[in-house]
């Protein structure tokens, strides 16, 4: 199988949790017009959540399950605890606060779960598939990856473009104020949004650990590489964000192919510079579709 | 019926409404008259839960909702169109309409409600699933008033609806208001600075001026005051 074939299916399957993340993220910056800086780190604590209950003895996929729940809910009480209450202050304050996050979760792991290095079980086999005779680099647990973030992906969209509660939502991320004279309770509409924002994080946490080993910081470069895919996207789009981390995977399986897998996060430093001189509102930005 | 009482409102030391009282009848049209700074958008905002007051109260049919958080006093049938119509540019008009009754939870009374917006704003039904941005001025004000009508609101609060209009359509969507408030007994409280225009709708004017009410009286009245004409009302 060529080099260049292998770094593909390397970079569509990476590329699919970068995505999550980017999604995470945009939602989060759609709603609340804040990056959440601490999207891996609570995506790390809950998958730390997640291996501890297969420590258990819990199965795999009741761990996968206990990685998305708590995800789901750290991602509100993240919401009403802390970011309710300074609301209102400026976007800066919210962003400073969700490092203070990032830190709180990074410190909160090694002493809840130990701070060793931990392995995480994939759900389906990591050896690349036979066909015919040759082994293809991509094995049954890309697959489950892949599945689970379209799934993932598919029933967002399904949420936000068909269901009443969707257009709730939307309708509260573009102008809260107006919103609530329409009689919706935006405060809940964003506790919902940044709980569902949480869970995409989580799952790409989830999916991604097997290959990164479980540490405290694991889910720092996948943040990274995510942030880099929504601004390449257009931050405010949800199609660019998965389109923007499908990118970032293939581009950073190049670079890592070809150049050497040293030179991966400078690639997305690269990246980031580039698409903030060339296009700073990104591939697929909405913003020119607004009124003044 | 909608009761202000005695409402003053404040941001930091700057007083924009001063101790200002007004009731608006049941299936009638008052319109609050006076120029920038007046205080006329703070009384809308205050009444709808986006401004909190620093002393006096509101009160709708009896009911003190003076602090009552926006989304619930919308919920008791008080559509507020801000300023500029508060459309939701990137929504299509169906969504923008829709979003107007979805807390009703009654999805077939929501369905005749859509019908009837649609009626009442035809050009509206032409452009269903259309970006709400690319609509021209009078179709958002329609869109707007037609959102309120799907939310079944009995008491209309309209913030300089002139705004950006040719005369003409302003005048028809007034009338389309006007029907409204007889057949279906829509309060509805008028902010202007177009000052002949909406007294030539309403019922019942008030004139602002820096925060305090400075004439009231029948609209007709109004319209023949020369000196108060001058001196506030610039026509």
């Amino acid at each position: 199988m060529s080099r260049f074939l292998v770094l593909t299916l390397n970079g569509l399957t990476q590329g699919a949790i970068y995505a999550a993340m980017a999604l995470a993220l945009v939602m989060i910056w759609r709603a609340t017009k804040v990056i959440n800086f601490a999207q891996g780190a609570m995506a790390m604590f809950t998958t730390y959540l997640a291996l501890f209950a297969i420590d258990h003895g819990a199965p795999y996929w009741l761990g996968f399950i206990v990685a998305l729940l708590s995800g789901l809910i750290l991602g509100a009480i993240v919401e009403r605890v802390i970011v309710r209450p300074v609301e209102s202050a400026p976007p800066l304050n919210i962003v400073i606060l969700t490092l203070g996050l990032l830190l709180f979760f990074e410190a909160l792991a090694p002493m809840a779960f130990g701070g060793q290095i931990r392995s995480f079980p994939p759900a389906f086999s990591i050896v690349g598939v036979h066909l015919g005779n040759s082994q293809v680099a991509f094995s049954p647990f890309d697959a489950f990856t892949l599945g689970s973030v379209l799934a993932v992906m598919v029933l967002l969209l399904v949420l936000f473009q068909k269901t009443n509660l969707g257009l709730r939502m939307r309708a509260s991320a573009f102008n809260p104020e107006v919103s609530r004279l329409l009689g919706i309770r935006v405060g809940r509409m964003l506790t919902l949004g940044w709980a569902l924002a949480s869970l995409v994080g989580a799952l790409a946490g989830v999916l991604i650990a097997p290959t990164f080993l479980l540490y405290p910081t694991f889910m720092d470069q996948v943040l990274v590489y995510g942030f880099t895919g929504a601004v390449l996207g257009g931050l405010d789009s949800a199609v660019g964000a998965v389109i923007g981390g499908l990118l970032m995977g293939f581009a950073l399986s190049y670079v890592g192919g070809y150049l050497g897998s040293d030179l991966e996060t400078v690639g997305a430093l690269v990246i980031l510079i580039a698409v903030l001189m060339v296009r700073p509102r990104g591939l697929f930005s909405l913003q020119r579709l607004r009124e003044v | 019926m909608l009761e202000v009482i005695d409402l003053t409102v404040a941001y930091g030391p700057v007083v924009a409404l001063h101790g200002v009282s007004l009731t608006v009848a049941d299936a009638s049209i008052t319109t609050v008259l006076g120029a920038n700074g007046a205080g006329k958008t703070t009384l809308l905002r205050t009444i709808s839960g986006l401004t909190r007051p620093r002393g006096g109260s509101v009160r709708l049919d009896g009911r003190d909702i003076t602090r009552l958080a926006p989304e619930e006093i919308a919920r008791l049938g008080v559509a507020h169109v801000p300023q500029g119509q508060g459309v939701l540019a990137e929504l299509t008009v169906d969504e923008n309409l829709r979003l107007g009754g979805l807390w009703r939870r009654d999805p077939r009374g929501q369905r005749v409600a859509l019908a009837e917006a649609y009626d009442l704003f035809p050009p509206l039904a032409n452009r269903r699933h259309v970006a709400a941005y690319s609509l021209s001025g009078g179709e958002r004000q329609m869109l707007s008033v037609g959102r309120a009508l799907v939310a079944r609101a009995r008491v209309l609060l309209l913030d300089e609806p002139s705004l950006g209009l040719a005369r003409l359509v302003f005048a028809q969507i007034m009338a389309r208001i006007k029907t409204l408030v007889t057949e279906r007994g829509l309060t509805v409280l008028l902010i202007e600075q177009n000052a002949k225009g909406a007294l030539s709708v309403a019922n019942e004017g008030i004139v602002l001026h820096l925060g305090k009410v400075v004439a009231r009286g029948r609209a007709q009245q109004l319209l023949s005051e020369e000196g108060l004409r001058h001196v506030y009302l610039g026509f």
